[in-house]
């Protein structure tokens, strides 16, 4: 295979996936210096395929920390860019358009806002005003998005603090698990199979601990759906986690027995 | 709070920097980023070896070559063209893959396709699983794809087998794998990027 060879193209998956041999995937790194679609393409995939490797989390022994920041104390590091000289090319001139996926969110993020103030355009009285609902729905939107973001990322430092701790309950078609960590005071839950909550009702989550049941939070859940909560609490001195069914706008104590109670080890 | 030591607020502000920020900080030579940046994906990466290379000792060696390697070259690393665990977590994947790779140079790799459980399988792994909201999305995006895209994609990806390998595993012509993987990825890449 050459660089040249029509059937390249669909390569992509196959580089991104790691599982072209050396020689060809050699090839085909010449080849994306030269086919723009190609390199998008394969950017948008590693991505992808970084998400698979994220399923594979696994802790990492204990000493391996020591080893490589010894090893990194001996190691230089190497320069910005590949050749001497350039490194003197901007940092602008290199720069390639963002990855598709940002293009793809940042361009759906603005189509709701747009069919939003497409739709209420019809009942709007002024310019001025459209203006206006045009800006706070823009804005809603890019706040919708942060936070999605920004909750994904307090997922993933919770999963990697070091003292982090995994709960499971499974019952009755109901599983939930629960990933603590005492350390930051988070927990990230996560149930399936739980009804909706009855009609002018909700979930919520306690922490029971010495001081009795300390309520943490609130859900609600629709059918069939994934629930996925962040908690925030002092779990170090907390004996279990509880789940009770409580008049909407929640209850300061449990008035219900539990739906499910999850205990910790301390 | 005004009473937390000069180091505690030293820490804190790094775990509210954002992994990109941390590899940048890396880049300019930032130990202190660096091992911020360890804690954060030590697990996730020792896990993307581990998956692969399956030996314990092995896996522990390889992603020791991976952080050494994250430090080496994160100058290079370009935030415009994806983020920092997409570019950490390649580097663990590929480094693992190599060195399965080089392991099997000597022998018949025919046979050695046909030997499917070098790696662990998808479920065996996911056993061993950690809950997040990405998991999830990831299983669920995993469940739309066809049974030969799915399998082409895990045999490649959590198994490293080439595409010959997954082709003759599979019984599957070379091109339809190569299209396939493609395919899935699309598939895949799409249904994470609606939910993302």
């Amino acid at each position: 295979m050459t660089s040249n060879d029509p059937d390249i193209h669909t390569l992509t998956g196959a580089y991104a996936l790691n599982a072209l041999p050396q020689d060809e995937r050699v090839v085909f790194e010449e080849h994306l210096d030269t086919c723009d679609p190609c390199a998008r393409e394969t950017d948008e995939f590693l991505t992808t395929t970084a998400k698979l490797g994220g399923l594979l989390s696994e802790p990492a022994p204990a000493d391996l920390k020591a080893s490589v920041l010894d090893e990194v104390d001996r190691t230089r590091q190497e320069r910005p860019a590949s050749g001497g000289e350039a490194e003197v090319v901007s940092l602008a001139d290199r720069r390639r358009p963002p990855p598709a996926w940002i293009t793809w969110i940042t361009a759906s993020a603005a189509a709701v806002a747009v069919i939003a103030v497409v739709a209420m355009g019809v009942q709007l009285g002024s310019v001025n005003d459209r203006l206006e609902q045009a800006e706070s729905i823009a804005s809603q939107a890019t706040e919708q998005l942060d936070e999605v973001q920004s909750r994904s990322a307090r997922i993933e430092q919770l999963l990697a603090a070091p003292d982090v701790q995994t709960v499971s309950y499974q019952q009755e078609g109901v599983h939930s698990r629960l990933v603590v960590s005492d350390e930051r005071g988070e927990a990230v839950f996560v149930a399936s199979g739980l009804d909706p909550a009855p009609h002018e009702h909700t979930y919520e989550l306690w922490v029971h601990g010495d001081d009795g049941a300390v309520p943490v939070g609130l859900f609600d859940v629709e059918n069939g759906a994934t629930v996925t909560q962040i908690v925030e609490g002092d779990f170090a001195s907390a004996a279990a986690i509880g789940v009770t069914v409580e008049p909407a706008g929640g209850s300061p104590q449990p008035t219900t027995d539990p739906v499910m109670v999850m205990e910790l080890s301390s | 709070m005004d009473q937390d030591s000069p180091r505690v607020r030293a820490v804190r502000d790094e775990s509210e920097s954002t992994d990109d920020d941390l590899l940048l900080a890396v880049a300019r030579g930032d130990r202190q980023a660096f091992s911020a940046l360890y804690d954060r994906f030590a697990s996730i990466a020792h896990g993307v070896v581990r998956g692969v290379v399956r030996d314990p000792s092995q896996s522990e060696e390889v992603a020791q070559e991976v952080f050494v390697e994250v430090w080496r070259m994160a100058p290079r690393f370009d935030p415009d063209r994806g983020s920092a665990r997409t570019w950490l977590l390649t580097m663990a994947h590929r480094r693992a893959i190599d060195r399965v790779r080089s392991e099997q140079t000597s022998r018949d790799r025919t046979e050695r396709a046909g030997h499917r459980d070098r790696g662990r399988s998808f479920d065996e792994v996911s056993e061993q699983v950690e809950v997040s909201l990405e998991h999830e999305q990831v299983r669920t995006a995993l469940e739309v794809l066809t049974d030969l895209q799915r399998e082409a994609v895990e045999l490649a990806y959590y198994q490293g087998h080439t595409y010959r390998e997954v082709a003759e595993i599979l019984n599957t012509p070379l091109g339809t794998i190569k299209t396939r993987m493609r395919d899935g990825l699309i598939r895949l890449r799409d249904e994470m990027g609606v939910t993302a």
